[in-house]
Protein backbone atom coordinates (compact mmCIF):
# COMPACT_ATOMS: atom_id res chain seq x y z
CA UNK A 1 0.00 0.00 0.00
CA UNK A 2 2.46 2.34 0.97
CA UNK A 3 5.73 0.29 1.79
CA UNK A 4 6.95 2.33 -1.32
CA UNK A 5 6.62 5.85 0.35
CA UNK A 6 7.82 4.83 3.64
CA UNK A 7 11.58 5.44 4.85
CA UNK A 8 13.58 2.61 6.54
CA UNK A 9 15.08 4.02 10.17
CA UNK A 10 18.82 4.87 9.64
CA UNK A 11 19.93 2.44 11.28
CA UNK A 12 23.74 2.95 13.06
CA UNK A 13 26.70 0.49 11.55
CA UNK A 14 24.26 0.12 8.30
CA UNK A 15 25.83 1.10 4.75
CA UNK A 16 23.42 4.40 4.65
CA UNK A 17 25.93 6.95 3.36
CA UNK A 18 27.47 9.30 5.91
CA UNK A 19 25.34 12.78 6.30
CA UNK A 20 25.12 15.41 8.13
CA UNK A 21 22.93 15.02 11.24
CA UNK A 22 21.37 18.10 13.03
CA UNK A 23 21.34 17.37 17.24
CA UNK A 24 19.27 20.55 17.73
CA UNK A 25 19.56 22.53 20.48
CA UNK A 26 18.76 20.32 24.43
CA UNK A 27 15.88 22.69 24.92
CA UNK A 28 14.06 22.06 21.45
CA UNK A 29 11.37 20.26 21.80
CA UNK A 30 11.86 17.34 18.80
CA UNK A 31 8.21 15.66 18.92
CA UNK A 32 4.79 16.79 18.57
CA UNK A 33 2.15 14.08 19.34
CA UNK A 34 -1.26 14.16 17.48
CA UNK A 35 -4.06 14.34 19.67
CA UNK A 36 -7.06 15.00 18.11
CA UNK A 37 -9.59 16.32 19.92
CA UNK A 38 -12.57 14.12 18.92
CA UNK A 39 -14.75 16.99 21.24
CA UNK A 40 -13.36 19.75 18.76
CA UNK A 41 -15.43 18.39 16.02
CA UNK A 42 -18.26 17.00 17.22
CA UNK A 43 -18.61 20.41 19.20
CA UNK A 44 -19.08 21.91 16.01
CA UNK A 45 -22.20 19.00 15.07
CA UNK A 46 -23.59 19.48 18.41
CA UNK A 47 -24.85 22.43 21.30
CA UNK A 48 -24.37 21.46 24.60
CA UNK A 49 -25.08 22.68 27.98
CA UNK A 50 -23.14 21.96 31.18
CA UNK A 51 -25.33 22.03 34.69
CA UNK A 52 -23.39 23.44 37.57
CA UNK A 53 -22.99 21.14 39.52
CA UNK A 54 -23.95 17.89 37.90
CA UNK A 55 -27.04 16.59 38.64
CA UNK A 56 -25.21 13.11 41.30
CA UNK A 57 -23.69 16.35 43.13
CA UNK A 58 -27.22 18.47 43.05
CA UNK A 59 -26.97 19.09 47.17
CA UNK A 60 -23.35 20.92 47.48
CA UNK A 61 -23.09 24.75 47.33
CA UNK A 62 -20.07 26.08 45.25
CA UNK A 63 -17.03 27.73 46.46
CA UNK A 64 -15.53 30.63 45.20
CA UNK A 65 -12.50 28.21 43.51
CA UNK A 66 -14.70 26.12 42.42
CA UNK A 67 -14.82 23.08 44.80
CA UNK A 68 -17.65 21.64 46.11
CA UNK A 69 -18.78 22.08 49.48
CA UNK A 70 -21.27 21.08 52.32
CA UNK A 71 -24.69 23.81 51.73
CA UNK A 72 -24.82 26.84 53.79
CA UNK A 73 -20.23 26.79 53.95
CA UNK A 74 -19.83 30.95 54.41
CA UNK A 75 -18.71 32.22 51.14
CA UNK A 76 -20.42 29.60 49.12
CA UNK A 77 -22.99 29.93 46.30
CA UNK A 78 -25.84 28.04 45.73
CA UNK A 79 -26.44 25.49 42.75
CA UNK A 80 -27.47 27.23 39.10
CA UNK A 81 -31.18 26.01 38.94
CA UNK A 82 -30.61 25.35 35.05
CA UNK A 83 -27.73 24.64 33.46
CA UNK A 84 -25.61 26.99 30.76
CA UNK A 85 -25.25 26.61 26.84
CA UNK A 86 -21.85 26.16 25.88
CA UNK A 87 -22.47 29.40 24.02
CA UNK A 88 -23.06 31.11 27.46
CA UNK A 89 -20.17 29.46 28.99
CA UNK A 90 -18.05 30.73 26.12
CA UNK A 91 -19.05 33.89 26.83
CA UNK A 92 -17.94 33.38 30.29
CA UNK A 93 -14.45 32.23 29.50
CA UNK A 94 -14.30 35.31 27.65
CA UNK A 95 -14.85 37.62 30.56
CA UNK A 96 -18.63 38.09 30.38
CA UNK A 97 -20.77 36.68 33.56
CA UNK A 98 -23.08 33.85 33.04
CA UNK A 99 -26.91 35.32 32.70
CA UNK A 100 -28.08 35.28 35.88
CA UNK A 101 -25.10 35.66 38.21
CA UNK A 102 -22.95 38.00 40.15
CA UNK A 103 -19.36 38.55 39.38
CA UNK A 104 -18.48 36.55 42.23
CA UNK A 105 -20.55 33.79 41.81
CA UNK A 106 -19.89 33.89 38.13
CA UNK A 107 -16.30 33.66 38.98
CA UNK A 108 -17.12 30.67 41.50
CA UNK A 109 -19.10 28.54 38.51
CA UNK A 110 -16.09 29.36 35.87
CA UNK A 111 -14.15 27.70 38.21
CA UNK A 112 -16.02 24.80 39.18
CA UNK A 113 -16.34 24.39 35.00
CA UNK A 114 -12.71 24.61 34.44
CA UNK A 115 -11.90 21.84 37.20
CA UNK A 116 -14.06 19.32 35.10
CA UNK A 117 -13.11 15.35 34.92
CA UNK A 118 -14.11 13.15 32.38
CA UNK A 119 -16.73 11.13 33.65
CA UNK A 120 -18.91 14.67 35.33
CA UNK A 121 -21.97 15.64 33.45
CA UNK A 122 -20.50 18.61 31.17
CA UNK A 123 -16.98 17.66 30.73
CA UNK A 124 -17.01 16.70 26.91
CA UNK A 125 -19.26 20.06 26.73
CA UNK A 126 -16.66 21.95 28.13
CA UNK A 127 -13.60 20.26 26.56
CA UNK A 128 -15.40 20.71 22.46
CA UNK A 129 -15.47 24.69 24.05
CA UNK A 130 -11.70 24.95 24.30
CA UNK A 131 -10.73 23.22 20.52
CA UNK A 132 -13.82 25.07 18.88
CA UNK A 133 -12.54 28.50 17.52
CA UNK A 134 -15.18 30.87 15.52
CA UNK B 1 -41.17 5.03 16.35
CA UNK B 2 -44.25 7.06 15.36
CA UNK B 3 -42.94 8.63 12.04
CA UNK B 4 -40.03 7.01 9.98
CA UNK B 5 -37.66 7.80 7.33
CA UNK B 6 -35.04 6.15 5.18
CA UNK B 7 -32.10 7.78 2.83
CA UNK B 8 -28.98 7.49 2.05
CA UNK B 9 -26.34 10.02 1.56
CA UNK B 10 -23.02 8.41 -0.79
CA UNK B 11 -22.26 5.76 0.54
CA UNK B 12 -24.11 5.72 4.10
CA UNK B 13 -28.05 5.10 4.66
CA UNK B 14 -29.79 6.43 7.83
CA UNK B 15 -32.92 5.70 9.38
CA UNK B 16 -34.48 8.52 11.34
CA UNK B 17 -37.53 7.97 13.50
CA UNK B 18 -39.29 10.77 15.07
CA UNK B 19 -41.87 11.12 17.78
CA UNK B 20 -42.82 14.38 15.74
CA UNK B 21 -44.13 14.60 11.76
CA UNK B 22 -43.22 18.31 11.08
CA UNK B 23 -39.46 16.95 10.75
CA UNK B 24 -39.99 13.99 8.74
CA UNK B 25 -42.60 16.07 6.44
CA UNK B 26 -39.27 18.20 5.69
CA UNK B 27 -37.10 15.65 5.21
CA UNK B 28 -39.29 13.38 2.76
CA UNK B 29 -39.59 16.89 0.62
CA UNK B 30 -36.05 18.01 0.69
CA UNK B 31 -34.36 14.39 0.16
CA UNK B 32 -36.95 13.99 -2.09
CA UNK B 33 -34.53 12.80 -5.05
CA UNK B 34 -32.24 10.85 -3.37
CA UNK B 35 -32.37 6.90 -2.56
CA UNK B 36 -33.04 4.44 -0.43
CA UNK B 37 -30.03 3.00 1.75
CA UNK B 38 -28.79 0.07 0.34
CA UNK B 39 -30.51 -2.92 0.40
CA UNK B 40 -33.06 -0.90 2.53
CA UNK B 41 -30.33 -1.51 5.86
CA UNK B 42 -29.37 1.09 7.58
CA UNK B 43 -25.59 2.07 8.99
CA UNK B 44 -27.00 4.36 11.11
CA UNK B 45 -30.37 5.70 13.04
CA UNK B 46 -31.20 9.05 14.31
CA UNK B 47 -34.03 9.12 16.80
CA UNK B 48 -36.08 12.38 17.68
CA UNK B 49 -37.60 12.27 20.86
CA UNK B 50 -39.13 14.02 23.96
CA UNK B 51 -36.86 13.93 27.02
CA UNK B 52 -39.99 13.77 29.17
CA UNK B 53 -43.39 12.37 27.92
CA UNK B 54 -44.98 15.75 28.23
CA UNK B 55 -42.52 16.99 26.48
CA UNK B 56 -43.64 15.62 23.11
CA UNK B 57 -46.56 18.30 23.81
CA UNK B 58 -45.96 21.10 26.33
CA UNK B 59 -43.08 23.76 24.39
CA UNK B 60 -42.00 20.27 22.91
CA UNK B 61 -38.52 20.15 22.71
CA UNK B 62 -36.17 17.68 20.68
CA UNK B 63 -33.63 15.25 22.17
CA UNK B 64 -31.28 14.08 19.49
CA UNK B 65 -30.95 10.06 20.04
CA UNK B 66 -30.00 7.16 18.12
CA UNK B 67 -26.76 4.52 17.61
CA UNK B 68 -24.45 7.40 19.24
CA UNK B 69 -25.28 10.10 21.43
CA UNK B 70 -23.21 12.97 23.42
CA UNK B 71 -23.78 13.41 27.12
CA UNK B 72 -24.61 17.36 27.36
CA UNK B 73 -26.48 17.37 24.72
CA UNK B 74 -28.92 20.11 24.75
CA UNK B 75 -32.75 19.67 23.43
CA UNK B 76 -33.99 22.11 20.40
CA UNK B 77 -37.17 23.31 19.90
CA UNK B 78 -39.41 21.63 17.35
CA UNK B 79 -39.33 24.84 15.17
CA UNK B 80 -35.76 23.65 15.09
CA UNK B 81 -36.62 19.97 14.21
CA UNK B 82 -34.96 19.67 10.69
CA UNK B 83 -31.70 20.78 12.45
CA UNK B 84 -31.94 18.60 15.23
CA UNK B 85 -32.28 15.75 12.58
CA UNK B 86 -29.43 16.88 10.43
CA UNK B 87 -27.12 17.50 13.73
CA UNK B 88 -28.38 13.73 14.56
CA UNK B 89 -27.33 12.16 11.78
CA UNK B 90 -23.66 14.75 11.97
CA UNK B 91 -23.32 12.92 14.83
CA UNK B 92 -23.46 9.07 13.93
CA UNK B 93 -21.13 10.03 11.22
CA UNK B 94 -18.41 11.87 13.93
CA UNK B 95 -18.93 8.97 16.21
CA UNK B 96 -19.78 5.62 14.46
CA UNK B 97 -17.77 5.94 10.26
CA UNK B 98 -15.14 3.37 10.57
CA UNK B 99 -14.93 2.79 6.81
CA UNK B 100 -13.58 5.91 5.62
CA UNK B 101 -11.49 8.70 7.58
CA UNK B 102 -14.04 11.61 8.07
CA UNK B 103 -12.42 14.75 7.08
CA UNK B 104 -14.17 17.93 8.03
CA UNK B 105 -14.55 19.75 4.83
CA UNK B 106 -16.41 20.78 2.04
CA UNK B 107 -15.48 19.10 -1.41
CA UNK B 108 -16.47 19.83 -4.82
CA UNK B 109 -15.56 18.26 -7.98
CA UNK B 110 -14.42 18.91 -11.78
CA UNK B 111 -13.32 16.55 -14.13
CA UNK B 112 -13.04 13.68 -12.00
CA UNK B 113 -10.78 15.73 -9.14
CA UNK B 114 -11.92 17.07 -5.93
CA UNK B 115 -10.87 20.25 -3.91
CA UNK B 116 -11.47 19.98 -0.48
CA UNK B 117 -12.07 23.15 1.81
CA UNK B 118 -11.37 22.96 5.76
CA UNK B 119 -11.03 25.20 8.46
CA UNK B 120 -13.04 26.36 11.32
CA UNK B 121 -16.16 27.17 12.04
CA UNK B 122 -17.12 30.11 10.43
CA UNK B 123 -14.10 30.05 7.72
CA UNK B 124 -16.75 29.85 4.59
CA UNK B 125 -16.17 26.42 3.51
CA UNK B 126 -19.67 25.20 3.64
CA UNK B 127 -20.90 28.74 1.68
CA UNK B 128 -17.87 28.64 -0.89
CA UNK B 129 -18.59 24.95 -1.69
CA UNK B 130 -22.32 25.96 -2.10
CA UNK B 131 -21.48 28.71 -4.24
CA UNK B 132 -19.34 26.43 -6.45
CA UNK B 133 -21.93 24.00 -6.85
CA UNK B 134 -23.45 26.79 -9.00
CA UNK B 135 -20.59 27.91 -11.22
CA UNK B 136 -20.55 24.17 -12.80
CA UNK B 137 -18.53 22.28 -10.21
CA UNK B 138 -20.07 19.11 -8.90
CA UNK B 139 -21.11 19.47 -4.94
CA UNK B 140 -19.38 16.74 -3.03
CA UNK B 141 -20.49 17.61 0.81
CA UNK B 142 -20.34 20.60 2.82
CA UNK B 143 -19.55 18.44 6.38
CA UNK B 144 -17.63 15.70 5.89
CA UNK B 145 -15.83 14.09 2.86
CA UNK B 146 -15.04 10.68 3.17
CA UNK B 147 -11.42 9.38 2.34
CA UNK B 148 -11.23 5.64 1.39
CA UNK B 149 -8.27 4.19 3.09
CA UNK B 150 -7.99 1.60 0.47
CA UNK B 151 -7.85 3.54 -2.67
CA UNK B 152 -7.40 7.16 -1.48
CA UNK B 153 -10.18 8.09 -3.17
CA UNK B 154 -12.61 10.97 -1.97
CA UNK B 155 -16.42 9.85 -1.74
CA UNK B 156 -19.55 12.51 -1.91
CA UNK B 157 -21.51 12.75 1.32
CA UNK B 158 -23.76 15.70 -0.55
CA UNK B 159 -26.38 16.41 2.72
CA UNK B 160 -28.56 19.12 2.85
CA UNK B 161 -25.87 22.46 2.65
CA UNK B 162 -26.31 23.86 6.08
CA UNK B 163 -26.38 28.10 5.65
CA UNK B 164 -25.91 30.40 8.11
CA UNK B 165 -26.37 33.72 8.47
CA UNK B 166 -25.29 36.16 5.55
CA UNK B 167 -24.47 32.99 3.81
CA UNK B 168 -27.97 32.42 3.58
CA UNK B 169 -29.20 35.92 1.43
CA UNK B 170 -26.24 35.07 -0.53
CA UNK B 171 -27.12 31.50 -1.78
CA UNK B 172 -30.69 33.02 -1.95
CA UNK B 173 -29.51 35.24 -4.86
CA UNK B 174 -28.09 32.08 -6.27
CA UNK B 175 -30.06 28.97 -6.60
CA UNK B 176 -33.84 28.88 -7.15
CA UNK B 177 -36.12 28.69 -4.01
CA UNK B 178 -38.05 25.52 -4.23
CA UNK B 179 -34.05 24.36 -2.86
CA UNK B 180 -34.34 25.62 0.20
CA UNK B 181 -35.83 24.62 3.38
CA UNK B 182 -37.58 26.59 6.11
CA UNK B 183 -35.37 29.63 7.50
CA UNK B 184 -34.57 29.13 11.33
CA UNK B 185 -34.21 31.64 13.62
CA UNK B 186 -32.02 31.90 16.92
CA UNK B 187 -30.70 28.41 16.60
CA UNK B 188 -27.32 27.62 18.73
CA UNK B 189 -25.56 29.01 15.65
CA UNK B 190 -27.83 31.65 14.53
CA UNK B 191 -29.86 31.61 11.50
CA UNK B 192 -30.03 28.58 9.22
CA UNK B 193 -31.44 27.43 6.06
CA UNK B 194 -30.80 24.26 4.86
CA UNK B 195 -29.75 24.28 0.42
CA UNK B 196 -30.51 20.77 -1.06
CA UNK B 197 -27.64 20.08 -3.54
CA UNK B 198 -28.49 20.61 -7.33
CA UNK B 199 -30.28 17.70 -9.08
CA UNK B 200 -26.94 16.70 -10.69
CA UNK B 201 -24.92 16.06 -7.69
CA UNK B 202 -27.51 14.00 -6.18
CA UNK B 203 -27.41 11.85 -9.13
CA UNK B 204 -23.69 11.68 -9.10
CA UNK B 205 -23.39 11.01 -5.38
CA UNK B 206 -21.61 7.61 -6.03
CA UNK B 207 -19.33 8.62 -8.17
CA UNK B 208 -15.93 9.16 -6.27
CA UNK B 209 -13.27 11.69 -7.01
CA UNK B 210 -9.13 11.83 -6.83
CA UNK B 211 -8.34 14.47 -4.23
CA UNK B 212 -5.97 17.33 -6.11
CA UNK B 213 -6.15 20.52 -3.94
CA UNK B 214 -6.72 21.37 -0.59
CA UNK B 215 -7.69 24.72 1.00
CA UNK B 216 -7.94 26.57 3.89
CA UNK B 217 -10.12 29.67 3.51
CA UNK B 218 -10.67 32.21 5.50
CA UNK B 219 -13.43 34.75 5.43
CA UNK B 220 -13.06 38.43 5.76
CA UNK B 221 -9.45 39.48 5.13
CA UNK B 222 -7.90 41.50 2.48
CA UNK B 223 -7.21 38.27 -0.34
CA UNK B 224 -3.55 36.52 0.52
CA UNK B 225 -2.47 32.94 -0.32
CA UNK B 226 0.61 31.31 0.99
CA UNK B 227 1.67 27.67 0.23
CA UNK B 228 1.29 24.73 3.80
CA UNK B 229 3.79 22.67 3.98
CA UNK B 230 2.58 18.78 4.45
CA UNK B 231 3.53 18.63 7.77
CA UNK B 232 1.31 21.56 8.62
CA UNK B 233 -1.31 20.08 6.54
CA UNK B 234 -1.65 16.65 8.37
CA UNK B 235 -1.70 18.33 11.85
CA UNK B 236 -4.74 20.92 10.87
CA UNK B 237 -6.39 17.54 9.03
CA UNK B 238 -6.12 15.26 12.00
CA UNK B 239 -7.81 17.75 13.91
CA UNK B 240 -10.54 17.94 11.71
CA UNK B 241 -11.28 14.47 11.61
CA UNK B 242 -13.31 12.89 14.32
CA UNK B 243 -12.40 9.35 13.30
CA UNK B 244 -8.65 9.76 12.52
CA UNK B 245 -7.32 8.11 16.04
CA UNK B 246 -10.14 5.17 15.57
CA UNK B 247 -8.93 4.02 12.11
CA UNK B 248 -5.29 3.75 13.07
CA UNK B 249 -2.72 2.39 10.63
CA UNK B 250 -5.03 2.81 7.62
CA UNK B 251 -6.30 6.55 8.69
CA UNK B 252 -2.33 7.04 9.46
CA UNK B 253 -1.32 5.66 6.23
CA UNK B 254 -4.30 7.38 4.06
CA UNK B 255 -3.64 10.46 5.60
CA UNK B 256 -0.28 10.81 5.10
CA UNK B 257 -0.50 9.70 1.29
CA UNK B 258 -2.73 12.44 1.07
CA UNK B 259 -0.92 15.17 2.34
CA UNK B 260 2.21 14.04 0.28
CA UNK B 261 0.30 14.02 -2.63
CA UNK B 262 -1.81 16.91 -2.87
CA UNK B 263 -0.94 20.49 -2.27
CA UNK B 264 -2.62 22.88 0.17
CA UNK B 265 -2.72 26.60 0.18
CA UNK B 266 -4.31 28.85 3.00
CA UNK B 267 -6.28 31.96 1.02
CA UNK B 268 -7.14 34.71 2.72
CA UNK B 269 -10.52 36.67 1.20
CA UNK B 270 -12.54 39.52 1.67
CA UNK B 271 -15.91 38.35 -0.38
CA UNK B 272 -17.40 35.20 -1.95
CA UNK B 273 -16.53 36.68 -5.60
CA UNK B 274 -12.70 37.20 -4.95
CA UNK B 275 -12.80 33.24 -3.32
CA UNK B 276 -14.16 32.16 -6.35
CA UNK B 277 -11.57 33.77 -8.60
CA UNK B 278 -8.88 32.39 -5.83
CA UNK B 279 -9.87 29.09 -6.32
CA UNK B 280 -10.37 28.85 -10.39
CA UNK B 281 -6.80 30.15 -10.87
CA UNK B 282 -5.14 27.85 -8.20
CA UNK B 283 -6.79 24.74 -9.42
CA UNK B 284 -5.77 25.31 -13.14
CA UNK B 285 -2.01 25.86 -10.91
CA UNK B 286 -2.74 22.36 -9.72
CA UNK B 287 -3.95 20.66 -12.82
CA UNK C 1 23.09 6.34 39.65
CA UNK C 2 25.10 4.86 36.63
CA UNK C 3 23.70 6.48 33.20
CA UNK C 4 20.24 5.38 32.04
CA UNK C 5 20.10 2.42 29.57
CA UNK C 6 16.69 2.80 27.40
CA UNK C 7 14.91 0.44 24.83
CA UNK C 8 12.79 1.11 21.73
CA UNK C 9 10.24 -1.05 19.99
CA UNK C 10 12.08 -2.92 17.11
CA UNK C 11 11.88 -1.16 14.08
CA UNK C 12 8.84 -2.79 11.79
CA UNK C 13 6.54 -1.24 15.12
CA UNK C 14 7.14 1.96 13.73
CA UNK C 15 5.83 3.67 10.46
CA UNK C 16 8.15 6.47 9.66
CA UNK C 17 7.09 8.59 6.51
CA UNK C 18 9.31 11.40 5.68
CA UNK C 19 7.40 15.06 4.69
CA UNK C 20 9.28 18.49 5.14
CA UNK C 21 11.39 19.23 7.33
CA UNK C 22 9.55 16.85 9.72
CA UNK C 23 8.65 13.21 9.82
CA UNK C 24 5.57 11.69 10.80
CA UNK C 25 5.98 8.34 12.84
CA UNK C 26 2.80 5.99 13.28
CA UNK C 27 3.83 3.41 16.48
CA UNK C 28 1.75 0.41 16.33
CA UNK C 29 1.48 -0.76 19.86
CA UNK C 30 0.17 2.19 20.78
CA UNK C 31 -2.03 3.64 17.68
CA UNK C 32 -0.41 6.99 18.38
CA UNK C 33 1.11 9.54 15.28
CA UNK C 34 3.77 11.90 16.31
CA UNK C 35 5.53 14.22 14.51
CA UNK C 36 9.09 14.46 14.61
CA UNK C 37 12.31 16.14 13.54
CA UNK C 38 15.74 15.03 13.78
CA UNK C 39 17.59 13.43 15.17
CA UNK C 40 14.09 11.47 16.59
CA UNK C 41 14.46 8.82 13.75
CA UNK C 42 18.17 8.28 14.29
CA UNK C 43 18.09 7.97 17.77
CA UNK C 44 14.91 5.38 17.31
CA UNK C 45 17.21 3.34 14.41
CA UNK C 46 20.01 3.24 16.58
CA UNK C 47 18.13 1.34 19.76
CA UNK C 48 17.44 -1.25 16.97
CA UNK C 49 20.88 -2.50 18.09
CA UNK C 50 19.86 -3.00 21.37
CA UNK C 51 19.35 -0.90 24.49
CA UNK C 52 21.91 2.01 25.02
CA UNK C 53 21.99 5.28 27.06
CA UNK C 54 22.92 8.25 25.73
CA UNK C 55 26.49 8.35 24.86
CA UNK C 56 26.28 4.70 23.83
CA UNK C 57 23.80 5.89 21.04
CA UNK C 58 26.00 9.26 20.47
CA UNK C 59 28.82 6.90 19.33
CA UNK C 60 26.68 4.47 17.12
CA UNK C 61 25.02 7.59 15.49
CA UNK C 62 28.85 9.28 14.58
CA UNK C 63 29.48 5.54 13.17
CA UNK C 64 26.87 6.54 10.22
CA UNK C 65 26.95 10.54 10.29
CA UNK C 66 28.42 13.69 10.72
CA UNK C 67 28.06 16.42 13.48
CA UNK C 68 29.42 17.85 15.76
CA UNK C 69 30.26 15.77 19.15
CA UNK C 70 30.18 18.76 21.73
CA UNK C 71 27.14 18.30 23.62
CA UNK C 72 25.81 15.85 21.72
CA UNK C 73 25.36 13.63 24.96
CA UNK C 74 23.36 16.24 26.04
CA UNK C 75 20.93 16.73 23.49
CA UNK C 76 20.39 12.92 23.22
CA UNK C 77 19.85 12.60 26.73
CA UNK C 78 17.01 15.07 26.36
CA UNK C 79 15.53 13.64 23.30
CA UNK C 80 15.51 10.23 25.30
CA UNK C 81 13.69 11.92 27.97
CA UNK C 82 11.07 13.19 25.35
CA UNK C 83 10.75 9.61 23.56
CA UNK C 84 10.66 8.46 27.13
CA UNK C 85 7.49 10.76 27.91
CA UNK C 86 5.40 9.97 24.88
CA UNK C 87 6.06 6.10 25.29
CA UNK C 88 8.44 5.53 22.16
CA UNK C 89 11.46 4.46 24.47
CA UNK C 90 11.10 3.45 27.85
CA UNK C 91 14.03 2.46 30.76
CA UNK C 92 15.92 -1.12 30.21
Amino acid sequence: MSDDEQSEEPQAGSTTRRHALMLGAVAATAVVSIRPAMASTVGSVLNCEIPVPDAGRAGNYIAADGSLVPRNTPGAFAPSPRPFTGEQVKAAMDGRSLPGTSPQQSRAYTAYIRRLQIGQSGFTCYSSLLNTRR
Amino acid sequence: MRHQFAVRIGPVGFRIGSAWAGPIQLMRTLYADYPAPADGIADFTVRLEPGRPWRRFLRPAVEIRGDFTLPDAAPLPLAQGLLAAEMGMNLQMALGQRRYLLLHASAVERDGRALLMTGNSGAGKSTLAALLGERGWRFMGDEFALLDPFTGALHAFPRMISLKNQAIAAMEAEAPAVRFGPLMRGTPKGDIRHLRPATAAVAAMEEPARPALILFPRFGFAADERAMAPSEVFVRLTQASTNYVALGAPGFDALAALVRQVPAVAIDYPDTASAVAQVERLWAAAA
Amino acid sequence: MGPVLYRADPPEARRLVPLDALDLIFHLPSGQTHLVSEPVPQVLGALAAGPADAAEIVSRLAAAHDFDPAGAEAVIAARLEELEAIGLVWRA
